[in-house]
C-alpha cells in the first residue's frame, strides 16, 4: 500500500455570488514511500485544495483518499498525526518564542518520544540555536522559514506535504528550502509537493502530476512525460497539456 | 476529547495573552485607572453642582394682575415651619439654603431669557385664566394653580375650577439653576396654598388641625438588606455581563479571527489537535481570562467603595451569605461561558479581526436585552423566562437577592445555560469546519466582479443601515415622530426608496429582484384562507409570547394609540396600515432582502432569517415575535408562488383585517384555545393549497 491513495478525489465550494464552483473534479494518484511526487498547476489549478484535503482542513465532497491506510474522511486525527504540513500561509505564533513554537507543536501533534530532546535536536538540525529564544515576530523571514520546517517535522511525520513552499523566498531561502525537501527524501520521508515554478518539480520532483481546472492531464516521471509529449522542458510539456485541454 | 491537547492549547493561549502588553493595557490597567478617575470626576462635579445651587440666590420677577396675591404666598410659604404640612421630599431639605431674591421689572421675559433672572411668576385672575386657550389654562409642569404637586403626572394632575386664579411659573429647561429654582419655587407655592387651605378649613369650623385628620403612616416590613437587593440584583446581572463580554471581547475576537488574520489557524488546524478540542481550550482561555478580569473590576469596584471614592446611598446593606454567595457563582459561570462561547463564534465567522469588532458592536447591543430581563416588572422566575438563557438568570437573580431560593426553578436556569454554552461551543467547533471562513486570504470574486454579483455580499449591510436610520429618525427627529410622517418616511423613504436605490446600485434586473411574476389562480385561493387563519394563530401565538415578555396593559395601549390614532380618518389609516406597508414592505423584505439573500441561505434558513429581520424592523421588543411570525408566512408565500403579489396582497388584508377588528372592538386574544387549533388547521389547508399549486421561487440554494 503507496502512503499516499487518492481516488476520484472532488471539492466542489459553494459561492455566494458564483453558485457551485467545482475546484477539483474527481482526481486519482498515488505517492511511493520515500519519493517526492510534485503537484504541479497554475494558480487555481486545484492544487491547494487537493492538500487541503489531503491534510484534512477541508472536507472532500467527492472521492476518497487514505494516508499510510488512514481515511482523510473517518480518520482525520490519525491522518494529521502521521504529516507534517508545509505551506506559505502556514504562519506562526509572533509571540511564541522559536523555542517555545517547536514544543507547541511537538506536544501538540503528541510526539512519543522525549519532548525535550525532540525540540533540543531539531534547534541543533535546523540552525535556530542562536536565536532560539527570541520571539518570532523579531525574526527575519529565513529564520521564520527555518522555524517553520522545524514545526512540521516536530513530530517526525513519514509524510510531508509541502504546498508551494519557496512562494515569497528570495533565491537563497528556496534553494535552502529545496536542499531540506531533498534532504527529509533522503531521510526515507514521502514528500508531497505543489509548484506552480517548473524549474522546482523539474529539480526535484521523483514523479509529477499535471493539474488544470482540477483535473490530472498527466501523471508520470520526468523521462515518461517528455517521451509522451515529444518535448523536451517541463515548461513546453505543461503548455502541451494545458493547450491540449483548452 | 484528549484533555492534554487541550491544556497545550490553553497555555499556549494565555502565554500569548500575558506577551501581549497593548491586550493586557486595554483590559486591565486602562479600566483600573480610567474608573477611578471618571468616579472621581464625576464626584467632584456632582459636589460643585450642589454646592453651587445650594449657594445660588435664586432671583425672579413676579407680574400680572395677581402678583400682590402672589407675593403674599410666597412670603406665606418661607414663613411656614418646617415639617408642618410638609412633604416628604420638602422634610429631606428641599427649602433648605433655598434663599430667593424678587427683581422687579417691567419685561420679565425679557430678564429670563438675558440670564438676569432665573425664573418669572405670572399671577392671572380667574377670568384671565379662564380666557386662555384650554393648552395653556390646563396646570402643567411650568404653570402652578396652588392645588397640584409638580412630580405628578399630567393624566392625574386635577383639572382647573373655572374661575379661580392661576400662577404661570416661566423658566429656562436648558439652564440648571433656573430649572431647580423654579421646581423649588413650585413646591414653595404649593405649600403655602396646603397651608392657606388648612387656614380656611378650621376658620369654616372644622375642629382640629387638618394635617391631623387620618394621617397615614407607613412601614417598611422588609429588610434594609432586602430593599438593598431587590436595587442591586435586578442589575447586576446586566453589569456582569458588561463586565463579562467587554473583558471576554479582548480575547475572544483575537483567538480566532485574529489568527485566521494572521495565518496560524491554518497552521493550528494541521495539527493532531482536534477542532473541539482547539475551540475547548480557546473557549477556557477566554472564561478564565474573562472571569479573573471581571473579578479584577469587581475588586477594584469595591476597593473605591471602601476608600470612600464611590459613596453608597444611605441605609445601604448588602448581605451576602454564603449560599447567596456559592448560588451567583453558580449561575454566573455558565453564563461566562455562554458569553465566550457566542464571542466565540463572532470570531469563528468573522473572517479578520477588523470584521470580528464590527460584528462585536451589535452582538453586545442585543446582549442587554435578556440581561435587563430582571427589571422589568412583572416577570417571575415560575415562568417561560427560565427556558430564555442570561434573561433566566437576570430574574433568578433579582429573586436571590431578595432571599428568595426557588431551588428546582434555579437548577432549570443553571441547566438551560449549561446547555447553551455546549451548544455555542459546538456551533463554533463547527463554525472552524466552514470552509469559507477558515482562511482569510480568499479573494472573493464578487468583490472584482461588483454589479449583481455582489449584491449578496452587501445586502446584509444595507438592512443594517436601514435599521440604523430608522431608529434614529424616530429618535432624533422630532417633525417624523407624528403618526402620518413617520409612516410616510419609514414606508417611501426607508424601505422603498433603500429598496431602489439597491435596484439601481448594483444593476438589479428589477423583475427579478422585486419578485414581479405572475401567479398560479389556485393560489389565491390559499392566501384568502391563509389571511384570516394567519391572523387568529399570529394572535395566539402573540399570547404564548406574553408568557415570556408579559407585556403591561398600559404599555399596550399607549402603543395601540400610536399606531392607530384615534384623530385619523378611516380611509387614512386604511391607506397607512394596509396599503402602504404591504406594497412597501413586501418590496423591501419579500424583494430585495429574500432575492439578496436567496443562494446565501437554505429554504428553512432563508424563510426564518427574512421573517425574523422583518420582526426586529418592528421596534417594539414584545411586537418583533408576532410581526417575525407574519415575515415568516409571508416569506414562504413569496418561495412558495416565486412571485411577491400574492404576500402583498396578503400583508394588505392582514393589516386591514387587524385595523377592522381594532375599530370595531373585537380582540382575537378573547378566544378560546379551540379558535386557535381550528385556525392552525385551517392554515394548514391553506399552504397545503400553496404548495400543490407551486412555482417556486428562482435560483434558490439546494
Amino acid at each position: 500500500m503507496d502512503p499516499v491513495e487518492v481516488r476520484g478525489l472532488a471539492k466542489t465550494f459553494y459561492d455566494e455570488a458564483r453558485g457551485e464552483v467545482p475546484a477539483v473534479q474527481g482526481i486519482d494518484f498515488e505517492c511511493h514511500a520515500g519519493e517526492i511526487f510534485g503537484l504541479l498547476g497554475a494558480n487555481g489549478a486545484g492544487k491547494t485544495t487537493t492538500l487541503r484535503m489531503l491534510s484534512t482542513i477541508l472536507t472532500p465532497t467527492g472521492g476518497s483518499a487514505t494516508i499510510l491506510g488512514h481515511d482523510i474522511a473517518s480518520e482525520p486525527t490519525e491522518v494529521r498525526k502521521c504529516l507534517g504540513f508545509y505551506s506559505a500561509s502556514t504562519a506562526l505564533y509572533p509571540r511564541l518564542t522559536a523555542r517555545e513554537t517547536i514544543e507547541f507543536f511537538t506536544r501538540i501533534n503528541q510526539y512519543s518520544g522525549d519532548v525535550k530532546q525532540r525540540v533540543d535536536y531539531l534547534i541543533e538540525r535546523f540552525g535556530i540555536s542562536k536565536y532560539a529564544s527570541a520571539r518570532i515576530d523579531k525574526l527575519s523571514t529565513g529564520m521564520k522559514q527555518k522555524v517553520s520546517i522545524a514545526r512540521t517535522v516536530a513530530h517526525d511525520p513519514p509524510l510531508l506535504i509541502f504546498d508551494e513552499p519557496t512562494v515569497g523566498l528570495d533565491v537563497l531561502n528556496a534553494l535552502d528550502m529545496q536542499d531540506v525537501i531533498r534532504e527529509f527524501r533522503a531521510h526515507g520521508k514521502t514528500i508531497l509537493f505543489s509548484t506552480h515554478i517548473m524549474s522546482e518539480a523539474e529539480k526535484l520532483c521523483d514523479r509529477i502530476a499535471i493539474i488544470h481546472a482540477g483535473r490530472i492531464l498527466a501523471c508520470n516521471n520526468l523521462e515518461g512525460l517528455r517521451a509522451v509529449t515529444g518535448e523536451r522542458y517541463l515548461e513546453d510539456i505543461f503548455v502541451h497539456y494545458v493547450r491540449g485541454q483548452g | 476529547m484528549n484533555w492534554r491537547i487541550v491544556g497545550v492549547i490553553f497555555r499556549n493561549e494565555i502565554r500569548m495573552l500575558l506577551r501581549d502588553r497593548r491586550t493586557i493595557a486595554v483590559g486591565v490597567l486602562l479600566p483600573l485607572l480610567i474608573y477611578p478617575l471618571m468616579i472621581y470626576a464625576n464626584r467632584v462635579t456632582t459636589r460643585q453642582r450642589e454646592k453651587n445651587l445650594t449657594e445660588t440666590v435664586y432671583k425672579y420677577a413676579v407680574s400680572g394682575s395677581q402678583a400682590e396675591q402672589v407675593r403674599g404666598l410666597i412670603a406665606r410659604g418661607q414663613a411656614a415651619p418646617p415639617g408642618k404640612n410638609a412633604s416628604k421630599s420638602e422634610e429631606e431639605g428641599n427649602f433648605q439654603g433655598f434663599r430667593i431674591q424678587e427683581v422687579t421689572t417691567q419685561d420679565p421675559a425679557a430678564l429670563l431669557a438675558s440670564g438676569d433672572i432665573h425664573f418669572y411668576l405670572k399671577g392671572l385672575s380667574g377670568k384671565e385664566a379662564d380666557a386662555l386657550p384650554v393648552e395653556a389654562a390646563k396646570p402643567k409642569k411650568e404653570q402652578e394653580t396652588g392645588s397640584s404637586k409638580p412630580k405628578a403626572t399630567p393624566e392625574a394632575v386635577p383639572a382647573r375650577v373655572a374661575g379661580v386664579p392661576l400662577i404661570q411659573i416661566y423658566f429656562q429647561g436648558d439652564r440648571d439653576a433656573s430649572q431647580v429654582g423654579s421646581s423649588k419655587m413650585r413646591d414653595l407655592l404649593a405649600r403655602a396654598r396646603s397651608l392657606d387651605r388648612d387656614v380656611l378649613l378650621q376658620q369654616k369650623g372644622l375642629p382640629v388641625d387638618p394635617a391631623l385628620v387620618m394621617p397615614s403612616d407607613e412601614t417598611d416590613v422588609a429588610r434594609a438588606a432586602q430593599v438593598t437587593g431587590s436595587y442591586v440584583g435586578r442589575f447586576l446581572t446586566f453589569l456582569m455581563l458588561m463586565f463579562l463580554m467587554s473583558s471576554s471581547s479582548i480575547v475572544a475576537i483575537d483567538s480566532i479571527a485574529g489568527e485566521k488574520e494572521r495565518g496560524s489557524l491554518e497552521t493550528l488546524l494541521t495539527t493532531a489537535a482536534k477542532r473541539m478540542e482547539i475551540v475547548a481550550a480557546k473557549q477556557l482561555s477566554i472564561v478564565s481570562v474573562a472571569l479573573v478580569i471581571t473579578f479584577i473590576q469587581i475588586a477594584n469596584l469595591l476597593a473605591y467603595v471602601d476608600f470612600k471614592l464611590v459613596a453608597l446611598p444611605k441605609d445601604w446593606v448588602i448581605e451576602l451569605p454564603p449560599v447567596t454567595v456559592v448560588t451567583l457563582l453558580l449561575l454566573f459561570t455558565p453564563m461566562a461561558a455562554f458569553v465566550a462561547s457566542i464571542l466565540l463564534m463572532l470570531s469563528a465567522y468573522a473572517k479578520t479581526y477588523k470584521e470580528a469588532q464590527l460584528y462585536f458592536f451589535p452582538v453586545n447591543l442585543l446582549s442587554w436585552v435578556p440581561a435587563l430581563a430582571g427589571v422589568l416588572p412583572g416577570i417571575a422566575l415560575r415562568s417561560a423566562i427560565v427556558l430564555v438563557p442570561v434573561a433566566n438568570v437576570s430574574v433568578a437573580v433579582r429573586e436571590i437577592m431578595v432571599g428568595k431560593f426557588d431551588w428546582p426553578m434555579l437548577a432549570a436556569v443553571f441547566a438551560v445555560m449549561t446547555l447553551a454554552a455546549a451548544w455555542a461551543v459546538r456551533a463554533s467547533a463547527k463554525l472552524l469546519s466552514k470552509e469559507s471562513l477558515i482562511t482569510a486570504s480568499e479573494a472573493d470574486a464578487a468583490d472584482f466582479a461588483g454589479g449583481p454579483v455582489l449584491f449578496p455580499k452587501h445586502v446584509l449591510r444595507w438592512y443594517g443601515v436601514m435599521a440604523a436610520v430608522l431608529f434614529a429618525v424616530a429618535l432624533n427627529v422630532p417633525h417624523l415622530a407624528t403618526f402620518r410622517a413617520q409612516v410616510l418616511f419609514n414606508e417611501l423613504v426607508i424601505f422603498l426608496g433603500a429598496s431602489a436605490l439597491m435596484v439601481w446600485k448594483y444593476r438589479l434586473n428589477v423583475r427579478e429582484a422585486w419578485a414581479l411574476r405572475p401567479v398560479n389562480p389556485l393560489a389565491w385561493l390559499g392566501v384568502l384562507l391563509a389571511v384570516p387563519s394567519g391572523l387568529i394563530v399570529a394572535t395566539g401565538v402573540f399570547r404564548l409570547a406574553d408568557l415570556i415578555f408579559p407585556v403591561p396593559q398600559r404599555v399596550l395601549e399607549q402603543f395601540g394609540n400610536e399606531i392607530m390614532p384615534k384623530d385619523v380618518p378611516h380611509w387614512q389609516l386604511f391607506l397607512f396600515i394596509a396599503v402602504l406597508p404591504a406594497i412597501c414592505e413586501e418590496i423591501a423584505f419579500r424583494g430585495t432582502l429574500l432575492y439578496g439573500l436567496r443562494r446565501k441561505l437554505r429554504p428553512v434558513g432563508l424563510v426564518l432569517t427574512v421573517g425574523i429581520i422583518f420582526g426586529l424592523f418592528h421596534v417594539a421588543l414584545f411586537r418583533i415575535l408576532p410581526t417575525a411570525f407574519l415575515g415568516v408566512i409571508l416569506t414562504t408565500m413569496a418561495l412558495l408562488t416565486g412571485s411577491i403579489f400574492p404576500g402583498m396582497v396578503a400583508h394588505a388584508a392582514n393589516n386591514a383585517l387587524s385595523l377592522w377588528l381594532a375599530d370595531s372592538g373585537f380582540s382575537l386574544g378573547n378566544l378560546s384555545w379551540i379558535w386557535y387549533l381550528s385556525a392552525t388547521a385551517v392554515f394548514a389547508l391553506a399552504f397545503y393549497i400553496l404548495y400543490r399549486s407551486r412555482n417556486p421561487y428562482p435560483g434558490l440554494r439546494r
